[in-house]
């Protein structure tokens, strides 16, 4: 892992969606006051993008022939997709901090946000970072031969994501859909709650653990189709 | 010779079309093999069989020594890698699980007999691809190997850099190491391979006809009046083209065995013949250039 972290950072491949990540921040805490689970909303669809784009990258980071090199070091290819999921969450982690922190410490709310805020600012920037990976990593060249494919993939499954949240009375309408559907829309409905909110409801700790296992459940899936798909 | 891994009735296919077909083969210790074969053929499929990077469809791997490491270099010589040597060495050993200790001996090692301590500390972006080819090998010995593959090790390289590449497998050769390789350079398949296995229609077969001196024979270009005189000599020669000049000479292409050769020269020279040219030649080396 250490050495995929170092290469990557080495690659410089994180420049363009680290640069639209920090233009975006600054940008959206230009002017204040500013509501707080509002604006944490905002930036976890943002963060949720950019970490499709992150996700990729990462994923393409080495040369098709030395990606054949480690994962012979690394004893498999699962080991060697792990260590980047690993280092994506990772990505995923820092940005979520900064994307909570980072308003506060410029006072960019219109009241200092409470341990509550910071914690569903936090939990609604990293459930969906870690759900745009999960996503996104079905569209890697391990999976995808072509290159162009991986990037409407991505956009396209990001995109469809968003919209569902949109739809979601349409999609009630079919029994079960729901669940089998990416869960961005329980970030949105959590995070438009009052920011008077004075305790975080337990419905709220469930939908974020969902939000999770969902992502768990298409990582799954992700060494599923790897170890069925012999590209060899 | 010791045998140190066998391959039984291999098979692989891909897309329903057979690649490989009842393949077998040993390597033996100690030896540089060559797998040459047309593009296509299946020589890179046989060897990441070999080294375990792909299964076979049928057929049984027999590895005769009980803990035999084998080590991979691709066909493909990433362009950017972004360490150093020592830097890259220590990543894949690392990511192998090695020790710190013994990795550190191990790349020292490695620097020293590949000649490269001096560049340990530059960036591998920068080197030619002869010396990013090096790296490549040394990453594959960075634990004990018993077995090297080696995939189109030669390609792309320059003469300089290929000869300072075959003084490499020659020096690991001399260090108890087996090779295996694809390539197809003559050069390298003459000076340093042991042993010569051809892949062709999805079968193996062995020859040797870059070491064969039974079929070596002469090509003889020359220009003669007259063919009657030539009748005494024709159970000595091939004809391989003949063609009219001006004042009816005739211009003559023949092959004759290198036993042969001063007869039909001083036989020539007796009848006025012109000895334009000769060359020397070998029919089995001919056939087997076409494998490429």
């Amino acid at each position: 892992m250490c050495y995929q972290c170092i290469n990557y950072l080495r690659t410089k491949n994180y420049i363009p969606p680290f640069s639209i990540f920090i233009l975006f921040i600054v940008v959206n805490y230009t002017f204040v006051p500013n509501p707080i689970l509002d604006s944490y909303s905002f930036t976890s669809i943002m963060l949720f993008f950019l970490m499709g784009w992150f996700t990729i990258t990462v994923f393409h980071t080495e040369e098709e022939g030395q990606k054949v090199i480690t994962i012979l070091h690394s004893k498999g290819q699962s080991a060697y997709n792990r260590s980047l999921f690993i280092v994506c969450v990772a990505i995923a982690f820092c940005l979520s901090t900064v994307s909570v922190i980072y308003p506060t410490l410029i006072g960019a709310f219109s009241e200092p946000p409470s341990v509550l805020h910071l914690l569903m600012g936090f939990l609604s920037h990293f459930s969906l970072s870690v759900l745009a990976i999960a996503l996104s990593a079905i569209f890697t060249r391990e999976l995808i031969r072509d290159r162009q494919n991986t990037w409407w993939g991505v956009l396209s499954i990001l995109i469809i994501a968003v919209v569902i949240a949109t739809l979601k009375n349409v999609i009630l309408q079919v029994k079960g859909l729901i669940w089998l559907l990416p869960p961005v829309h329980l970030v949105l409905e959590m995070m438009s709650s009052d920011d008077s909110l004075k305790y975080i409801p337990t419905v709220f700790y469930w939908q974020f653990a969902w939000i999770f296992i969902y992502s768990m459940l298409w990582i799954g899936l992700f060494f599923f189709f790897l170890r069925h798909k012999r590209k060899w | 010779m010791n045998t140190i891994i066998e391959l039984q009735n291999i098979s692989k296919q891909y897309k329903g079309k057979k690649v490989l077909e009842n393949i077998s083969l040993s390597v033996y210790a100690h030896q540089i093999v060559a797998l040459v074969g047309k593009n296509g053929s299946g020589k890179s499929t046989l060897l990441k069989i070999i080294g375990g990077l792909a299964h076979p469809d049928a057929g049984v791997i027999d590895k005769h020594l009980p803990s035999l490491n084998i080590g991979y270099v691709p066909e493909v010589t990433p362009s950017q890698i972004l360490f150093t040597p020592q830097e890259y060495l220590y990543h894949m050993g690392t990511i192998s699980g090695m020790s710190r200790k013994q990795l550190q001996q191990r790349i020292d090692y490695l620097l020293t007999i590949f000649n490269m301590q001096e560049a340990r500390h530059t960036r591998i972006v920068h080197f030619s691809k002869g010396m990013k080819q090096k790296i490549m090998i040394m990453q594959a010995m960075l634990e004990e190997r018993n077995l090297l593959i080696l995939d189109e090790p030669l390609s792309g390289l320059d003469a300089k850099a290929q000869s300072d590449l075959e003084d490499t497998l020659a020096s690991l050769k001399d260090n108890g190491l087996s090779i295996l390789l694809t390539c197809h350079e003559t050069k390298l398949l003459e000076n340093l391979v042991d042993r010569v296995l051809v892949i062709q229609n999805g079968q193996v077969s062995q020859t040797n006809p870059l070491h064969d001196t039974e079929n070596h024979q002469n090509r003889v270009i020359f220009e003669i009046s007259s063919l009657k005189s030539l009748e005494e000599l024709l159970p000595f020669i091939e004809i391989q083209q003949q063609r009219s000049l001006n004042n009816d000479i005739k211009e003559l292409i023949v092959t004759v065995k290198q036993e042969d050769t001063n007869t039909l020269l001083l036989a020539l020279l007796h009848q006025n013949a012109s000895i334009k040219q000769l060359l020397p030649t070998n029919r089995k080396k001919e056939e087997f250039y076409t494998h490429f």
